[in-house]
């Protein structure tokens, strides 16, 4: 028998040592410990389907230059920070200097906020599930800490640009912590962009702590060009009648890969999760999600939508973990998959476990292609056929299109849907 | 306007229309009554160009086109509106955007600027009263959650919007009570016009006291097999239909459906 592939020593050789100690002793912990890492191949579980699209090669460990500038310039109605190649550009951030609020890069913290820091870094994710998170603490050059004090409100959203510049491989490593104090409030959006042509890897983390009563909005925009492998972790740890809401909205690459893992700790506690994505030509989106239902009488709601075209592929995954003590859980997660061209394919897998008894948990997941009926009916009034097909189509996820609390967003969403509809349906 | 010679159409092999031949000039009111399955519905569904409805034989001329030739929504651009008997619930789509879309694209194809938002909503506001809707419901997805009157009500104010010149009825008053009726006529009576003509398909004599045809035929088996004037419909309300040699059972199996 071949002996597992394992990930290249080559990738644990992080660049840039502008951290406080405790962070660069984190580093190598993490590295020494991804030492004979294997990759994942078709019989890892929960990388049966994306396996055959991770493509590292030895040119793509190397630290992508910090460039030092923003490689484009995105206005944001609201604050921004904007990372190129995983390292901050202060020219090109803009966010208020507040009382209760701190916006640091890593290597701004005292060694004291560092060390405290490093103890939580990776404490939301299960990281035997998601070893890509691993990767990204051993090789980070920098990253936000984002404290929100007890019942500050950030009164705008907050843009976190993250552009890689792929004018050769290599790879990048955003890290973003967010520490959400009791009854505090943030809108936190994240998107992730690309220019250059050479294949690079994108490897992200942003983690997310939410104390009694907070309140956390996350956009995830992913919408990095063809060259980009990305892989992606969001962890997510609630305490009591807190609430997150989420809003993943994917565009296809050669590699996309999303981990959501959001950990209902304590009672009252509250997720809503939502997510789009599409993909078209070859490209290859993978969402896995998980749901930790730990303390008793806590809600999720999670609704995903995905459509293919061409001969792409989506993959949705969503697990809900009712613990023993979950008492009175309300679980609800529902996926539908929209298929445009027999070539297409998705695979969707709801996985429920529960040990309480007094539960409620509810999942569905359906896969189908647009409605002749509908479509007919459409035509049947002089509609043209393309212009049938974007409105079925945009039906199938402009509930949670609509949901998306930040119109600027909704906005490069639409634009990017339009290119999508673009390709998808030619002009018959 | 009209011109239907030896129509056949089948459907996954069975022949539903077995050679139709049928004359429409502008301005008249046609009614095709019959029972079930005895292919009205398919004769409006191949008109408006449905392709689960195979053409075997025969020829339809439309303003001196070939209709058959068009594609769906081409037919719709030259004037062919279907009244669905059964429209479809189009969740996330809303009923505004529906309409707009098929009123612009008609517009477009005329070569009218399009309307803007404003326009649009004056004009549908206007007809979404002359056919008993709330204008709230423009807000909604198309047809979703209507009830079967609401849904033939929107027909009937689709017909209106889009001011077509041949305008085919399938069963537009089957599922409305005596008021619905009345709404849903008084709109086809508004469409009455010299240079338009309609064609009604229905179960039911009801519908004529409202909508007064010139014409009516009887469709059994694929075929028109009686054309006369509107008395025609009395006689078939007084006698049935098996005076005409339409088989009892299956006239009492269409009267039953409803």
């Amino acid at each position: 028998m071949k002996p597992a592939p394992t990930l290249s020593t080559a990738f644990l050789q992080p660049a840039g040592q502008a951290l406080p100690a405790p962070l660069l002793e984190l580093r190598k912990q993490r590295g020494a410990a991804l030492v004979d890492m294997p990759l994942p191949t078709r019989k890892t579980e929960n990388w049966k389907y994306s396996s055959k699209r991770l493509k590292l090669t030895e040119e793509m460990a190397i630290s992508l230059p910090t460039t030092g500038k923003a490689g484009s310039a995105l206005a944001v109605p609201g604050y921004k920070v904007v990372f190129t190649n995983g390292v901050m550009i202060p020219e090109a951030s803009e966010y208020p200097d507040l009382d209760d609020i701190s916006i640091q890069r890593f290597g701004e913290l005292s060694e004291a906020q560092a060390r405290d820091l490093a103890e939580r870094l990776d404490s939301t994710l299960d990281m035997k599930t998601v070893q890509f998170a691993g990767l990204n603490t051993a090789r980070f050059e920098d990253g936000l800490v984002i404290r929100l004090n007890p019942n500050a409100v950030l009164d705008q959203p907050l843009f976190i640009i993250n552009e890689v510049t792929a004018d050769a491989s290599g790879s990048a490593f955003p890290r973003i912590y967010v520490d959400a104090g009791a009854n505090s409030q943030i809108t936190l959006v994240e998107e992730y962009i690309s220019s250059g042509q050479e294949p690079v890897m994108v490897n992200t983390v942003t983690e997310f702590t939410l104390a009694e009563g907070a309140n956390v909005t996350n956009i995830r925009l992913c919408m990095d060009g063809e060259n980009v492998q990305h892989i992606g972790a969001t962890g997510v740890r609630q305490q009591r009648n807190s609430r997150f809401e989420s809003h993943c909205m994917g565009f296809g690459g050669p590699l996309r890969r999303h981990d959501l893992q959001v950990r209902l700790e304590e009672q009252g506690a509250e997720c809503k999760l939502n997510g789009v994505v599409v993909t078209q030509g070859t490209q290859h989106y993978d969402n896995h999600t998980t749901i930790e239902h730990i303390a008793a009488n806590c809600d999720s709601e999670e609704t995903y939508r995905n459509i293919a075209t061409d001969k792409s592929h989506a993959v949705f995954n969503g697990r809900i973990h009712i613990h023993q003590d979950a008492q009175k859980s309300n679980a609800n997660m529902n996926n539908k998959n929209l298929l445009l061209t027999t070539g297409a394919e998705i695979d969707t897998k709801p996985e429920l476990e529960i040990y309480a008894d007094d539960v409620k948990c509810a999942h569905g997941a359906t896969i189908g292609q647009l409605d002749e009926e509908s479509l007919f009916y459409l035509v049947s009034r002089g509609i043209p056929r393309r212009e049938a097909n974007v409105l079925l189509t945009m039906a199938f996820i402009n509930e949670l299109v609509v949901q998306i609390p930040v119109e600027a967003v909704r906005e490069t969403v639409h634009t990017r849907l339009n290119q999508f509809f673009d390709q998808a349906f030619q002009e018959v | 306007m009209l011109s239907i010679k030896n129509l056949h159409a089948s459907v996954e092999g069975n022949e539903i229309l077995k050679g139709i031949d049928l004359e429409v000039k502008a301005g008249e009111v046609h009614a095709i009554m019959g029972p079930n399955g005895s292919g009205k519905s398919t004769l409006a569904q191949v008109l408006a160009g449905n392709d689960t409805f195979e053409v075997t034989a025969g020829e339809v001329i439309f303003s001196g086109d070939d209709l058959l030739e068009k594609k769906t929504e081409d037919r719709a651009r030259d004037g062919v509106f279907l009244a669905f008997q059964y429209p479809v619930e189009i969740p996330g789509v809303s009923n505004m955007q529906f309409m707009r879309t098929a009123v612009n694209a008609l517009r477009h194809h005329r070569g009218e600027p399009e309307m803007n938002a404003a326009e649009f909503m004056k004009l549908a506001r206007e007809v979404s009263k002359q056919v008993d809707l709330d204008p709230a419901f423009l807000k909604r997805g198309v047809n979703e959650g209507f009830s079967g009157g609401e849904k033939k009500r929107n027909e009937i104010m689709q017909a209106l919007m889009l001011q077509p010149s041949l305008a085919i009825l399938d069963e537009t008053d089957s599922g409305l009570d005596i008021d619905a009726l009345k709404v849903v006529s008084d709109g086809v009576n508004a469409l009455r016009s010299e240079d338009r003509a309609i064609l009604m398909v229905t179960h039911y004599q009801r519908l004529l006291d409202h909508i007064v045809p010139d014409f009516v035929h009887v469709l059994a088996d694929g075929k028109i097999v009686k054309s006369g004037g509107r008395e025609l419909a009395l006689e078939l309300e007084e006698r049935g239909y098996s005076w005409l040699g339409i088989a009892e059972d299956e006239a009492t199996e269409a009267s039953s459906a409803n």
